[in-house]
């Protein structure tokens, strides 16, 4: 019908095939660069300052799905599709379930623009107000914790040392984590409390109750799903005189004695610090940018 | 935007990003080959024919079909537009998210400790209440008064003929032709899982990028929610505001409410309710389907809703029964 009806209706219907295709190259490119991004920060091992690792193989798992959604249709973008039914009187027998209000550009835009210039800024890490915004410097609390703390149930002290490699000089190595729970149970402070440790985290400078200005803080990011759910586990370092020269925000490794003192009513753990130097990012952190 | 927000922006947009897109693309790719594969009326055929029973069942679908809240909302499109009655729809979608095996485990995971048994059914009892309050209510609301225009328009204007002979809807056309070649229903099927991608990815770009900006300026309240958690009455809308502004995934924010401490019971329970029936990226995921007044009248009815149960509960039960 519409070749009877003169060049007109041939060159909108030209037309409306036109933008079809060009809607579907357009929806095809915005689909492919989230999976180009997903993908990128996966296989470059970015991914791991973004998701927790549960959740990095489904991003994985989406980025592929993704890259196979968008090359598909790009690749038939030219192509007619049927959708195997039949429509009712008015509706168009030609449709290909695509119709959408918003225009086929703006919707390219709104997709990529946000991804690509959060591809482009991302430092992989929050800046220090936001660090201290996520508890970096937060007072510690006896709290019940039960579900991170049912992960570490009240060891003996035999369990600790069966279950923790030794350093050399006799310290028990200990994750961050484990030394910041041990805050919010006191059957772990009885018996971590007292014991040669050693941990590693970042360091930065204590701002709470440090008027002689001996004490530092080592953290580390905690996430349950992203980073956007991420908090700092923090612990106090207590050098007794004037902390060691070491990078701001910087790997360290440090060894000393576990402590969980009462100061000013608030509870709190602190590594009275024997040694402390600088270390290598650990394995897991080794994917940052810069 | 300083250096140092664009810094803290990126990276919470971008991990927002991640961890929901593979769940959105798996609720389009499911609606994509609904669209074109499931023929019209499939799923009414399921349901009971009495409407209040069809709610009823609607909600615990989620059971058989575990949906997060970001997946849910393509596939109800699409279930709406082949003919699932809308009350029974807006039930699946708000229950589903709640009501399905992988958020009652990780829920129990998270509460060990904290009566898990309890916070896992109170949860998924008064989602399926809540999912099935709204069902019921939008059976006898006109189409147009819920949804986007331009879908109730089609789904009205969509004559569902009954032909036993294959199985699928037809109207005016007798040349009908099941033996058409499958690559090109393959064609149709990926373009519409695309289209709905595209749709519902735009606004969960806009949700997620304003989840980012709260969730990278949000602690400034911390102190401020604290002072609010031994009020019985301020607690649980305080975790509610929280759940809204930080778009948890219901099979994951058990993890979160788990650990605060200072919150009664009732207020963690609200929390874990109202989070993933409506959030800042829900808001805008609604919008794809939803009149934003419908969107509105249901956001504060259901806020109301588990205030007033939360606050009940604590009053009557909490310190009594539960720690």
């Amino acid at each position: 019908m519409g070749f009877r009806g003169g060049m007109g209706i041939v060159v909108r219907k030209g037309g409306a095939a036109m933008n079809s295709v060009l809607r579907r190259v357009f929806f095809s490119l915005a689909v492919l660069l989230w999976a180009a991004v997903i993908l990128y920060f996966y296989q470059s091992g970015r991914i791991v300052k973004y998701l927790a690792p549960d959740f990095r193989e489904i991003a994985l798992a989406g980025g592929l799905g993704l890259a196979v959604l968008g090359l598909f249709n790009l690749l038939t973008a030219h192509r007619k599709g049927d959708c195997g039914h039949d429509h009712g009187e008015g509706e168009k027998h030609d449709h290909d379930h695509e119709d959408r209000d918003m225009s086929p550009l703006a919707s390219l835009i709104l997709m990529t623009l946000p991804v690509g210039f959060s591809a482009a800024w991302t430092q992989d890490s929050f800046s220090q107000a936001t660090l201290a915004r996520k508890g970096l410097y937060d007072n510690l609390q006896l709290s019940e914790t039960p579900y991170l703390a049912s992960a570490f149930s009240a060891p003996t002290r035999e369990e600790i040392e069966n279950t923790h490699s030794k350093t050399a000089d006799g310290y028990l190595q200990f994750s961050l984590m484990e030394l910041f729970f041990a805050t919010g149970d006191r059957e772990l402070q009885d018996v971590i409390g007292g014991m040669q440790v050693e941990t590693e985290g970042r360091i930065v400078e204590e701002k709470n109750d440090n008027p002689n200005g001996t004490r530092m803080r080592l953290y580390r990011m905690f996430m349950t799903c992203c980073v956007a759910d991420s908090s700092a586990i923090p612990i106090i370092l207590e050098f007794g005189k004037e902390p060691p020269l070491l990078p701001d925000n910087g790997w360290v490794q440090v060894a000393g004695t576990m402590t969980f003192p009462e100061e000013n009513g608030t509870l709190k753990a602190v590594l009275q610090v024997n040694r402390a130097t600088a270390a290598d990012v650990p394995m897991e952190e080794k994917f940052l940018r810069r | 935007m300083n250096a140092d927000a664009r810094q803290d922006f990126a990276l919470a947009f971008l991990g927002i990003l991640f961890e929901g897109a593979p769940f959105i693309l798996l609720g389009t790719l499911i609606s994509g080959f609904i669209d074109i594969y499931l023929p019209a009326g499939t799923m009414d055929r399921f349901l009971p024919k009495n409407r209040n029973l069809a709610v009823l069942v609607s909600g615990l679908l989620g059971a058989v079909f575990p949906v997060c809240e970001c997946a849910v909302v393509p596939v109800i499109r699409r279930l709406v537009g082949k003919g699932l009655p809308l009350g029974c729809a807006l039930t699946y979608m708000l229950a589903a998210p709640i009501v399905n095996p992988i958020t009652a485990l990780s829920t129990w995971k998270a509460f060990q400790g904290q009566a898990p048994w309890a916070m896992t059914g109170g949860r998924m009892l008064l989602g399926y209440l809540i999912a099935v309050g709204v069902g019921l209510v939008v059976t006898r609301i006109a189409l147009h008064r819920v949804l986007r225009k331009s879908i109730a328009d089609s789904i009205e204007n969509k004559p569902y003929e009954s032909h036993s002979n294959c199985g699928h809807d037809h109207s005016h056309d007798p040349d009908h032709n099941p033996k058409k070649p499958d690559d090109s229903r393959l064609i149709a099927a990926m373009r519409s899982a695309q289209k709905d991608f595209v749709d519902v990815g735009i606004y969960f770009t806009i949700g997620v990028a304003i989840t980012a900006l709260f969730n990278t300026g949000i602690a400034p309240g911390a102190i401020w929610l604290d002072s609010l958690a031994g009020n019985p009455a301020a607690a649980p809308a305080a975790l509610m505001a929280l759940a809204f502004i930080l778009s948890l995934c219901s099979t994951s924010d058990a993890f979160i409410a788990a650990t605060l401490a200072k919150f009664t019971w009732s207020a963690k329970l609200a929390f874990l309710v109202f989070g993933p029936m409506l959030d800042v990226k829900l808001i805008f995921l609604y919008q794809s389907v939803l009149r934003r007044k419908f969107i509105m009248v249901m956001a504060l009815s259901v806020f109301a809703f588990i205030w007033v149960f939360a606050v009940a509960w604590e009053s009557w039960f909490g310190k009594v029964v539960l720690p």
